[in-house]
């Protein structure tokens, strides 16, 4: 039983080191209500809620479904909290798109978010002991195993970083707006875990997004053009055994491989529009662009270095600025399901990749081994529509 | 939103408006040390790395863990093995220490992941010693650097990989050997 | 919605602090309900896992357990941060889908390394209430005072319900407490938390339970006597406890409207009762008569292995079911101090 599922409404928080002006339910309750609003619907609107973020101890509020649930409207409803790791945002999105899919529900509202400046996120990604390595710590020997394998060169990451910063100043959400970035100024940072410049890292962010997902009765009475979901897939892999490849992990691998095919992608480089991937570190574009298919060995940093992954390239990337200048990591993923429909549906203002009607949304999350994928289009046809054309 | 942030009036000693609480909770796990990781922390007060052998996988897992999460077989006693003590660099990074609540490092650090000798077997999080950070190397061959028996104290070694060799082995150090080509270890790298 | 059927299950013994990890512990649990449902572990087509990282006392706890899962090659997997039950909620619905036709749900925990009375309060609103320190047995205490202001229940029967659990709970291998317990003497042991005293509380255990659905056909071809899931739903209340009627659990009576308690006969029902007033709010909610008889295992009373108490509510049901002293059950799990978050799941024999 598979019913088409819309995703009619989609909200945001300004991104901020630190938001004191809101609380954590304020700061849920921005996106959810710009969501809400979007779609033209009320909270008692609403039929179910599922909500994602990452650990608990990042704010210190332990399940916090429960003690946020009278701001999300969910009295009486049935809410769900999903955790995921750093692939949550993304996760929860497909739960939630589940719940229509199904028949479950014909509104689900679903919101993920992070207010790290209300905790100490190294200290949580530390597992709150001394001499943590810090996420980039654990990636950075696969991003130099990487560089190895591929020869691209060292400045491919600081071209990702760049590139990243100035399309977020398009973006009125983002948190680091940097439109006048230049490559020096990247190889100039401070080196955090070699080869990660200060400027390569994301930022600790506070933020949230959300979305409001409908059954296609529903979406046809909604004002705006709805985005569609073609295809979700999620995997899991081991995140430590010996002879694992955490480089190219197998999971990122099949995951790619199972949405596309039920999206009916037979060549995603072709036929995908425009993507939104976690790249928390720039190497990470390239290691995705691989590790999911999307070019052959070795093709990535060619690509980087044509520029044909910027907004008008062959293959853009991250539009939005990405999780390199907007990273609360509970939200992440979900933000970046959240602009790959807001490409289709042609709604993403300044940073719009010009006619998108395919595209691909991807979050990662632990040791790069949890990935949730979903791929959304303009129309329910709109890969049929590209393989015809 | 307008006002949000004016200082009432008649509020008090403060000027501005509370905007943050600061809420400290101190919270204690005391956790029991499961009996295969008790065998391993003895075994390291002995001199001796205590590995875990699955027969149906064919991997060494160090600490011992009772299970391989591979082939998702139940490990005992018998498929106990004594690691070799020497072994390669195959992986690491060099950490700029962030100073978060608890953080005891200043100065940046080195982390090596060191793939043991003969039947194998994989330690993390590894300190390298009597070299700088900046000169470890991929391939370099090492040996474990054991506190004097007296001093061993194997306390601080949990159920979680974290401080694995703690309390026993300081860290590692180069032999000097010639380094390894990568190529002699590319499946277990990690 | 699909027919799905329960087709095997397995639960660890509740610990009061068990010796082996977490993930050592749920090792068997997993292996042997993938060995009760006559499957092959590639067989699951969708996993998922409930747990808490503030009960492990440690961030991305949850990842650990997925060494217990046989998660090589990769496998289609998710976690919540809530009880099994609402895991096996979410792996019900990959279920629907139609894509996959086994699904594996599980929850696990371990309470003994950390105290519930500095834990817990972090569930409450962080502003208001997690600074007074609101623990859960405050909370419940609360809520017994007012029921028994209210004339629905009396101490004595609060006691009844503790001796009865116990006694039930003798020769269940699952179960932590268990024993012939006098009522009087139970009575005459002082309070804990007034109006509670300490066999009106839990005990906090350590343990893991897995249950393994399948869709009809396939359940048909593989399980003997599949246990039906003829509905299940979950609904939340409004989170501040003075805001409540704490005498009342409208969201267990929502949930159990939804999941279609009352479209036939309940035979037993498993209910999360962790104190022992709430038995009486918990029965009203879901309009279970004199007829049914409630936690035949001995429940959360008896064995509380927090994260997977919800999900072992629907697996002893299950168990009823298959052993064929039921033929249509109730369980019920909930989530959030006290009964804040209620989920209910109506089960059915083929037999009998």
């Amino acid at each position: 039983m598979s019913q088409p599922c819309a995703i009619v409404g989609i909200g945001q928080t300004k991104h901020k080191k630190r938001r004191d002006d809101v609380s954590l339910p304020g700061l849920v309750r921005e996106a959810a209500q710009r969501a809400l609003d979007d779609a033209e619907m009320t909270w008692t609107d609403i039929d179910a809620i599922v909500l994602g973020k990452a650990p608990d101890p990042f704010e210190g509020v332990m399940m916090p479904e429960l003690s946020m649930a009278d701001a999300l409207g969910a009295a009486g409803k049935p809410i769900l909290r999903v955790h995921t790791a750093g692939s949550v945002g993304g996760s929860t999105a497909i739960v939630a798109s589940n719940l229509i899919r199904t028949g479950r529900h014909e509104r689900v509202l679903t919101v993920a978010y992070e207010k790290q400046a209300e905790g100490n996120a190294q200290w949580g990604l530390a597992g709150g002991r001394s001499g943590g390595m810090g996420a980039g710590g654990i990636f950075a020997p696969w991003m130099r195993s990487f560089m190895a394998r591929t020869g691209s060169p060292s400045h491919i990451g600081p071209m990702v970083a760049v590139k990243d910063r100035r399309n977020a100043a398009k973006n009125p959400y983002a948190h680091l707006q940097m439109p006048n970035l230049t490559l020096e100024e990247v190889l100039d940072s401070p080196m955090l875990w070699d080869p990660i410049h200060w400027h390569e890292s994301c930022p600790s962010s506070d933020g949230a997004c959300a979305m409001v997902l409908t059954t296609e009765a529903i979406a046809a009475t909604t004002p705006r053009p709805p985005a569609w979901v073609l295809a979700t897939a999620m995997r899991s892999e081991l995140g430590m055994f010996p002879g694992r490849d955490p480089v190219r992990p197998q999971a990122g691998v099949e995951c790619a491989h199972a949405v596309f095919e039920t999206a009916g992608i037979t060549n995603p480089f072709e036929q995908i529009d425009v993507s939104e991937i976690y790249v928390p570190f720039s190497w990470y574009e390239p290691m995705w662009l691989e590790g999911h298919d999307l070019v052959g060995k070795g093709e990535a940093w060619k690509l980087i270095e044509a520029g044909d992954t910027n907004i008008g390239g062959k293959f853009p990337v991250n539009p939005s600025g990405g999780v390199l200048s907007s990273n609360p990591i509970g939200a992440s993923g979900m933000l970046r399901f959240a602009e790959a429909a807001l490409q289709v549906r042609g709604m993403a203002g300044e940073h719009q990749v010009d006619g998108a009607t395919v595209a691909f949304g991807q979050a990662y999350g632990g040791a790069a081994q949890y990935f949730a994928m979903w791929v959304v289009g303009a129309t329910l046809d709109a890969v049929e529509r590209k393989r015809a054309s | 939103m307008a006002g949000a942030n004016e200082p009432v009036e008649g509020a008090g000693a403060g000027e501005q408006p509370v905007v943050m609480m600061d809420y400290f909770m101190h919270l204690e796990y005391h956790e029991v040390v499961c009996p295969i990781v008790r065998r391993y922390a003895a075994s390291l007060m002995e001199g001796k790395i205590l590995g875990q052998f699955s027969p149906k996988s064919g991997l060494v897992y160090v600490p011992p863990r009772s299970y391989c999460p591979v082939s998702c077989e139940w490990l005992g006693e018998d498929n106990l093995i004594e690691l070799e003590d020497r072994g390669v660099i195959t992986a690491f990074t060099i950490v700029t220490p962030v100073q978060y609540y608890g953080q005891e490092e200043t100065e940046p650090f080195a982390k090596a992941s060191v793939l043991l000798d003969g039947p194998g077997g994989m330690l993390s999080l590894q300190d390298i010693l009597e070299i700088p950070p900046d000169e470890v190397r991929i391939g370099m061959k090492v040996e474990a650097v054991w506190l004097p028996e007296s001093e061993r104290n194997t306390d601080e070694i949990g159920n979680r990989s974290w401080g694995s060799a703690a309390g026993a082995i300081v860290g590692w150090r180069p032999t000097g050997e010639p380094d390894l080509p990568a190529e002699t270890f590319t499946d277990k790298v990690y | 919605m699909n027919d799905i059927a329960i087709v095997g299950y397995a639960q660890s013994p509740s610990w009061e602090r068990a010796e082996l990890t977490e993930v050592q512990f749920l090792f068997p649990v997993i292996a042997d309900a993938i060995a009760a449902a006559n499957i092959d572990r590639r067989d699951i087509g969708f996993t998922c896992a409930g747990s808490c990282d503030y009960l492990s006392g440690q961030t991305f706890a949850f990842v650990s357990n997925l060494e217990a899962v046989g998660a090589w090659p990769p496998i289609s997997e998710s976690h919540v941060e809530m009880d099994g039950a609402w895991a096996m909620y979410e792996a019900w619905i990959a279920l629907q889908h139609g894509d996959i036709d086994v699904a594996l749900a599980f929850g696990s925990g371990k309470s003994s390394p950390g105290d519930p009375a500095h834990i817990y309060p972090l569930q409450m609103d962080p502003y208001t209430l997690t600074p007074l320190g609101a623990d859960p047995a405050s909370l419940a205490a609360l809520q017994a005072r007012a029921l028994l202001d209210s004339g629905r229940i009396t101490e004595r029967e609060m006691a009844e319900v503790a001796a009865r659990n116990r006694k039930d709970a003798i020769g269940n291998p699952h179960a932590q407490v268990s024993g012939e317990v006098d009522v009087d003497a139970l009575l005459a042991t002082p309070y804990v938390t007034a109006p509670m005293r300490a066999h009106d509380l839990p005990p906090y255990s350590d343990g893991a339970c897995a249950v393994i659905m399948a869709t009809a056909d396939k359940a048909r071809e593989i399980c003997e006597n599949p246990v039906w899931i003829r509905g299940i739903d979950h609904r939340i209340e409004i989170h501040q406890p003075g805001m409540r009627d704490l005498r009342e659990s409208p969201s267990t009576a929502a949930a159990g409207h939804g999941a279609g308690v009352g479209d036939g006969p309940v035979d037993i029902a498993e209910l999360s009762v962790a104190y022992t007033h709430q038995e009486k709010i918990l029965t009203d909610a879901l309009g279970l008569g004199d007829g049914v008889k409630i936690n035949p295992s001995g429940g959360p009373l008896t064995a509380n292995p927090m994260m997977a108490t919800g999900l072992s509510r629907i697996a002893e049901a299950a168990r009823a079911i298959q052993r064929g002293d039921a033929k249509r059950a109730v369980a019920h799990a909930t989530s959030g101090q006290p009964l804040q978050q209620n989920l209910v799941c109506v089960l059915e024999g083929d037999l009998r």
